[in-house]
């Protein structure tokens, strides 16, 4: 893994003085960095027996994109995820401390025509609980999306998550934003559709929800530890809903800092393979993000 | 060698190019030396295909520009004087609230379409911003002077009428020291934190396009916006001013377009030399030559839109790569009104 990002920011360093300086233009390396920390209340739990109690979480995330400008249609997309799962479990619930992504970004956007955007984001990392990291907890998940757009207020997308390990592995999703009023814009783009309400030209409130998933290989003794040997070296697939009200501040033309609240619907851990399912009660959550853009 | 293939395709195809404009150095040919359009059908562009290109980046970090290229179906010498005073404002998808041609010198009665009595979020978003400006500060594009001017006149009067005066106040003052000065009396903005001067992130943007600032270098050294001294005076401008949304929010702009006969074909150069807000300012630059294809003529306008805006420069990436592509959507469809409207011309 180590060696995945060195080799990244080898060819960063390699990209920069050559893309930027080529053109001696600063423009044409832009970068991404984008973080969030989220909260959810105790949830009751069903499919882990009786007496398990309510599962509480913590998670936080960050991600970051360097992308210089190969040519005028096309940017590569260099860069790392780490996201963490951690799981506040009582008693000895099959469910696991901790779920953790640390992979690189490895992509591109390229435009096609006047009016077609698209981009290819493979993902090669760990996903796992950590416990005992192996080569199976190794996972390249790719990520194809084309975005139509159709004019300023109307932009179609159409999305697909390409990941051979989950049961699902390929997760289509198409998305639209419309800015149907001058204060109004129905923003349905996964993982985060909202229906959004521009207060003033820096603030905004709106209604949204928030998915997140993934699918993690748990440790070889997991299952002989929780009292269900058959979930020793699991794949499983993750995923928690949550909808609720939030706000977004642009405190600087280049950083966007949010905050939301509200429910968590569902979450859901799927150890497919062994026909076991643990499923959450619905809970409140916290959320703060910021995303940086330059 | 591309040239002659595109050529032989086109004979190929039993279509019969007649003009005398369309060799050696006709239209098609001169176009490729300083555009980045390089495949024109003719044919189909009397069908009105419109041809796009968004332009490269720039190192200026406020700049955007793109080119299109369309035909008009009408001669040359009417293109020129609709694509000065053709009226979008009837067009809703153009969001056009008001256009208005100026008198030399400009009067307060030129403004009279100026209004602010409108439910329109956009045009109650300028309302606002005008009543929100202090004498030193103001989110929209002004001068100190003018910023204390429209401050003491608006204050926080929500009158609309009484807002309307007292821009009319303001771009009288701008649009008659343009007149009386051009380039040189454009007044800077400088209530946003930075002082910015339009002409020179005009200047700025045009250094950047060579091939096209060269080709256009008779009519822009003329007007002094590239390659050194100005000799405006014998050219004169149609001076407009408008009301229209841009990103939901109401911009009122002033501007001039200049035109110039260069041996078979025409120059013209649109110049916003203010603009209220949301970005600094833009220059179209058009070419217009004429056409004939069969039975069928009509003028072959190729146009280059430059825009600086600060936000920009914090519009990088992909982000870049959008905003670059919905201009050029957004010309599309200005372009297209503007044919229709002169189909029903003929």
């Amino acid at each position: 893994m180590s060696r995945s990002f060195g080799l990244i920011l080898v060819v960063a360093w390699l990209l920069t003085p050559r893309t930027a300086g080529a053109a001696g233009n600063s423009m044409a390396v832009s970068q991404e960095l984008d973080a969030q920390y989220t909260y959810i209340a105790g949830a009751g739990t069903r499919g882990a027996g009786p007496g398990v109690g309510s599962v509480s979480e913590h998670s936080a995330g960050v991600k970051y994109v360097f992308s210089p400008q190969v040519t005028k249609d096309l940017l590569l997309r260099l860069g790392f995820e780490w996201q963490r799962f951690s799981f506040d479990v009582p008693g000895h619930a099959p469910i696991p401390d901790t779920l953790q992504q640390a992979s690189a970004v490895i992509g591109l956007d390229y435009q096609f025509g006047d009016q077609w955007l698209v981009r290819a984001e493979l993902e090669p990392g760990m996903y796992s609980d950590f416990e005992d990291s192996r080569f199976r907890d190794f996972n390249a998940p790719l990520v194809l999306g084309a975005a139509y757009l159709a004019e300023a207020d109307l932009q179609w997308f159409f999305g697909v998550r390409v990941d051979l390990r989950s049961n699902y592995p390929i997760m289509p999703a198409p998305g639209v934003r419309w800015k149907f009023a001058d204060e109004w814009t129905l923003n349905l783009v996964f993982p985060n559709p909202r229906l959004e309400y521009d207060v003033n030209d820096r603030f905004q409130v709106y209604l949204g929800a928030n998915v997140e998933s993934g699918t993690f290989v748990v440790g070889d003794h997991f299952g002989s530890d929780h009292g269900v040997t058959k979930l020793d070296h699991a794949t499983m697939d993750y995923m928690a809903i949550c909808v609720g009200p939030g706000c977004s501040w642009k405190a600087l033309p280049s950083l966007t800092v949010e905050a939301g609240a509200g429910l968590m619907l569902q979450r859901r851990f799927d150890f497919f393979d062994e026909n076991t399912t643990i499923r959450n009660h619905e809970a409140p959550y916290l959320q703060i993000a910021c995303h940086a853009r330059f | 060698m591309k040239r002659m293939i595109f050529w032989f395709g086109v004979a190929w195809c039993g279509i019969v190019v007649s003009t005398a404009y369309s060799q050696g150095t006709g239209p098609l040919e001169s176009l490729k030396r300083f555009s980045a359009i390089q495949r024109i059908d003719l044919g189909k562009m009397l069908d009105g295909e419109i041809l796009a290109e968004r332009g490269e980046l720039m190192k200026f970090h406020n700049g955007i520009t793109a080119e299109t290229c369309f035909v008009a179906p009408i001669p040359p010498e009417d293109a020129v004087k609709q694509l000065q005073i053709w009226d979008p404002s009837p067009h809703e998808s153009l969001k056009v609230y008001a256009f208005q041609a100026l008198h030399d010198p400009c009067e307060p009665g030129d403004f009279k379409r100026l209004s602010f009595r409108s439910n329109q979020h956009s045009v109650r978003w300028l309302l606002e911003k005008t009543q929100a400006g202090a004498p030193d500060k103001s989110d929209l594009n002004l001068s100190r002077t003018e910023a204390r001017e429209l401050a003491g006149c608006a204050g926080k009067n929500s009158d609309p009428d009484r807002i309307a005066s007292c821009w009319t106040k303001l771009l009288v003052a701008r649009a008659a020291s343009f007149q009386r000065q051009e380039l040189n009396g454009v007044p800077p903005y400088e209530t946003t934190g930075e002082t910015v001067q339009p002409m020179t992130q005009l200047r700025a943007m045009l250094d950047e396009e060579l091939p096209a600032a060269n080709e256009f270098q008779p009519i822009l050294h003329r007007i002094g916006l590239f390659g050194g001294a100005n000799d405006a005076a014998t050219l004169e401008p149609y001076y407009y001013w408008s009301l229209f949304d841009a990103d939901h929010h109401a911009t009122i702009n002033l501007g001039a377009v200049y035109q110039l006969r260069v041996d078979d074909h025409f120059q013209m150069v649109d110049v916003e030399y203010y603009v209220s807000g949301n970005y600094y300012t833009s220059v179209t630059l058009y070419e217009i030559w004429p056409i004939r294809v069969g039975g069928r003529s009509g003028s072959l306008i190729w146009r280059d839109d430059f825009l600086a805006a600060p936000m920009l420069k914090f519009t990088k990436g992909t982000e870049r790569l959008a905003y670059g592509a919905i201009m050029l959507q957004e010309i599309k469809k200005e372009i297209r009104c503007f044919q229709d409207d002169m189909k029903a011309k003929q």
